[in-house]
């Protein structure tokens, strides 16, 4: 196996991401975007743009110059559009021949891990905001590298 | 070890470093914290985890996993990360995928469970009043091979916390 091997996994995990993302983010209940528990706590809206954030910051690794930006959350459906328009960059450049900035590992541990943590963390602020996302096998789920956009599979198996 | 492989137990190995992240220095109780009805205490994510893992594992052993509750938050995690190195171990052997399961398929269903949990318990913690400080990631100590509850200190803490509880010090 070579190198392209891991990359084709890393794919996987971004199309995953695109998957659990989108169905973290949609159907939210109005005003989920600045729901806070606490003060101490951040809104759904800026975990969302620090996803976008970190999007973009695995991109600018893998081009081999690291930048990182603070946005600003944009509205909800904006911010959500963000999410995968970044995904798009990202997935677009590791399908592509160009040399990688950083290992597959090192992507993987930082940005693209992250990313999980925090649509896990946008899951359960749903549950806490009273609109949970259906619980769901997520290894029979039609999750396809290169396929990060906003239309992803409906066949789902979902738990009630 | 095939690449795949290779970099499914750089998963793990990201997993248990950031689930101790997470844990490390915890108030006390902090496994029975509930936030809210419907949603996991600590200790009951921490035993999901290690729930969705087994569920891994049994692809690779055959049969079923259901983890029972034990009577600390300690053994919980003590389990967690027993279930981490059994799965990592199939995974560096070799050993075939049962019932058509493939590297992606772990990938994108109980791996990825686990990080996304992994990510509550640090949210988990900041609504304890104990937020996790943050770092660097991708110059983290993570080892394939450390993947028990001794994991490394961040290499690069981030320097600015702007939502810092009072009398944090980088």
């Amino acid at each position: 196996m070579t190198d392209a091997t891991k990359r084709d996994l890393l794919r996987h995990t971004v199309a995953t991401l695109a998957y659990r993302g989108g169905k973290a983010v949609s159907n939210a209940p109005e005003g989920f975007n600045e729901f806070r528990l606490n003060d101490g706590t951040r809104t759904p809206a800026q975990i969302l743009a620090h996803i976008g954030d970190l999007l973009d910051w695995a991109l600018s690794i893998a081009k081999g110059k690291q930048t990182w930006h603070n946005s600003t959350p944009l509205p909800w459906d904006q911010e959500t559009a963000r999410f995968f328009t970044a995904l798009e960059s990202f997935d677009s450049y590791l399908a592509s021949n160009e040399p990688l900035g950083a290992a597959e590992e090192k992507l993987f541990q930082g940005p693209i891990a992250d990313a999980l943590t925090h649509v896990g963390q946008i899951a359960m602020l749903r549950r806490i905001a009273g609109g949970p996302v259906k619980g769901e096998n997520y290894y029979r789920a039609e999750i396809e590298s290169g396929k990060v956009g906003p239309e992803q599979s409906t066949r789902r198996t979902e738990f009630d | 070890m095939e690449d795949r492989r290779k970099l499914l137990n750089h998963f793990l190995a990201a997993l248990a470093y950031r689930t101790q992240k997470a844990l490390r220095e915890a108030p006390e109780n902090f496994g029975s914290f509930r936030v809210n009805d419907g949603v996991r205490t600590p200790a009951e994510l921490v035993r999901h985890m290690a729930s969705v893992l087994g569920y891994a594992r049994t692809f690779f052993v055959g049969g079923h996993y259901w983890p029972e509750p034990l009577a600390s938050f300690d053994e919980e995690v003590e389990r967690f990360h027993e279930m981490l190195g059994s799965l990592a171990q199939h995974l560096r052997n070799g050993d075939a995928l049962l019932e058509g399961m493939t590297e992606e398929r772990l990938l994108q269903g109980p791996f990825s469970d686990a990080m996304t949990h992994a990510g509550q318990l640090a949210l988990l913690r900041r609504l304890a009043g104990a937020p996790v400080p943050p770092e660097n990631f991708i110059v983290a100590e993570i080892r394939e091979e450390r993947l028990g509850p001794d994991q490394a200190k961040p290499i690069s803490p981030d320097k600015v916390w702007p939502e810092a509880p009072d009398g944090w010090k980088p």
